[in-house]
């Protein structure tokens, strides 16, 4: 394996001038951990027409994986990783703008629980209000949905805590977990692979946390055609899943 | 099934500083034969690096002709040929297989879609993409006329060759050239080395005009390549000229040149409808394409004669 600490993941279909910002606030976040050198940033275009322009990203200190065909969130993670193999994994999408003390805050949460094999990050919309401080779980159809979403920031304690699950848009994976499990199943159009990944992992016996020190921001769902992949996303997973995870109290 | 076997070809000639990408994008075939052209540079030893045979030949007047010696060498069931300033994509493995697997019994060859590139930039308009190349196919079902620049026949037949919709991939990505500069400088060495007819009788400098007119005409597709396109409609009107210009020199005695009677004329030569044809088709090649799919579907629902 290699001997980097950190490959961070970013599919990527079109979008480059979300993209440059995401590659930017990034870079500003690797620096204040102080592990910009030992870490690998990896932009995967997932079939962009016209392909991605390969000095621009190598310009915002990412390499560029170029995939012809339009392939699942899953794949395009799963090949990163293989190519790019290191110490952790942080899956992030192209619109999440992390927040320099980000990156530190989940290093150091896996650094200092073993038995933690996840960590996800505090995300808020552009006008404050919650998009992710972690997963939880509803009775019958209802299944995973993101805690407090929407509602206003000051409602959810500061404290990292433990989830069933965590979404993939900033998530942090230890290389041992990841292998273990095979990475991300690519059976998901686009959704859910995430929390699938999460659950297989407490089946492991891994732990799941989310950091809420740092808010990073998080446009959500920019992709264009990802609203209409959702639907057969969540039926796969739930003919899968329901009735298998806690439901939150 | 096994998965067919694939050797990769690549030609060289002091290519050191695209190989690297070319050759790093092929590491999965079966077999990869580098053929070199007497490089001075480093283009062998990367060659060596990536596993490569390398076969070390003289110097051809053209690469086409040298091609079908090598092809036939291979062992593989299906060829990929690359040039040396080209490269497949990340998930080229699992696409050509995939193609293979779905197409490879109705077809003996495939022309795939190609990027080309100028600096950074994807070239969209005037029919650059998705500018087919043969390049996949089945052994001895593919032959290169030894001559410049001409396209390689499909022994079996035109029907057994699909052209890839860039949409299930892969495409060949072309650097083309490193920035407008290279354009620019090759053009120019092209139009300098190139065979002028020598007969000062037949010399129509209107008709070089004419070629400009058309080159400013129909290649400039802002809607598909922003100012990059005006640019390259002006180079190659520059070279038609340049052309005229090499031509009327090499002559003896060197005719009149009558560049401004030969203004209008050129302007005449080049009917205002083709201009508005050409450019139509350039931008609506998808369309084009989406046509000849649809047209091809009806054909196989014609009755098989015989």
């Amino acid at each position: 394996m290699s001997s980097k600490l950190l490959t961070v993941i970013i599919p990527s279909r079109g979008m480059l001038p979300m993209l440059e910002q995401c590659l930017n606030a990034l870079g500003r976040s690797l620096e204040a951990a102080g592990v910009r050198e030992q870490s690998t940033v990896a932009v995967v275009d997932n079939a962009s027409h016209p392909p991605l322009p390969p000095k621009r990203i190598a310009a915002a200190g990412a390499e560029l994986l170029r995939l012809d065909a339009h392939h699942c969130f899953a794949l395009a993670n799963n090949l990163a990783a293989r190519r790019r193999p290191a110490k952790h994994y942080l899956l992030l999408n192209n619109d999440v703008l992390v927040q320099p003390e980000t990156i530190g805050e989940m290093l150091a949460l896996l650094e200092r629980n073993p038995q933690v094999g996840i960590c996800g990050a505090r995300m808020v919309f552009p006008n404050g209000s919650l998009q992710h401080t972690g997963v939880v779980f509803g009775p019958g159809k209802q299944g995973p949905y993101h805690l407090l979403r929407t509602r206003p920031s000051h409602l959810m304690s500061r404290t990292d805590r433990e989830f069933q699950a965590v979404t993939g848009a900033c998530m942090l994976i230890r290389h041992v977990l990841w292998q273990e499990l095979g990475g991300l199943v690519e059976d998901y159009p686009f959704g859910l692979e995430d929390i699938d990944f999460c659950l297989r992992a407490r089946q492991k016996g891994w732990r799941i946390f989310c950091c809420q020190g740092s808010e990073s921001l998080h446009f959500e769902a920019m992709t264009p055609g990802r609203a209409k992949l959702d639907e057969p996303s969540r039926a796969l997973f739930m003919s899968r899943w329901q009735g298998r995870y806690t439901i939150d109290g | 099934m096994p998965n067919p076997k694939i050797t990769g070809i690549v030609h060289t000639r002091d290519s050191a500083a695209t190989l690297e990408a070319a050759l790093a994008s092929l590491a999965w075939v079966d077999e990869l034969m580098v053929v070199d052209m007497e490089s001075s540079d480093d283009s062998v030893a990367i060659a060596q690096r990536h596993g490569a045979v390398v076969h070390q030949i003289e110097i051809a007047p053209r690469i086409d002709g040298v091609r079908n010696r090598f092809v036939a060498k291979a062992s593989g069931d299906w060829v990929l040929v690359l040039d040396s300033d080209e490269y497949l994509s990340d998930d080229a493995p699992e696409l050509v297989q995939r193609l293979i697997a779905k197409q490879g019994q109705k077809h003996d060859a495939f022309a795939l879609p190609r990027y080309n590139y100028l600096g950074e930039q994807v070239l969209l308009g005037g029919g650059r993409h998705p500018d087919y190349q043969i390049r996949l196919f089945k052994q001895g079902t593919v032959l290169w006329p030894d001559a410049h620049h001409t396209l390689p026949v499909v022994t079996t037949g035109p029907s057994r060759l699909w052209d890839v919709p860039p949409s299930h991939g892969p495409h060949i990505h072309h650097r083309n050239y490193r920035d407008l500069r290279q354009l620019i400088s090759r053009q120019l060495d092209y139009a300098l080395t190139d065979m002028y007819p020598d007969d000062p009788g037949s010399f129509d400098f209107a008709a070089y005009l004419a070629r400009a007119h058309q080159q400013m005409a129909m290649r400039s597709e802002p809607e598909a390549d922003g100012d990059l396109s005006q640019a390259m409609a002006l180079v190659m009107a520059w070279d038609a000229v340049m052309r005229g210009l090499i031509h009327w020199d090499s002559l003896e005695p060197r005719p009149p040149l009558n560049m401004l009677d030969g203004f209008p004329r050129a302007a005449a030569q080049v009917p205002r409808w083709e201009i508005r044809l050409r450019r139509y088709l350039g931008r609506h090649l998808a369309l084009r394409h989406l046509l000849k799919a649809v047209l091809a579907r009806l054909r196989a629902l014609l009755p098989k004669r015989g």
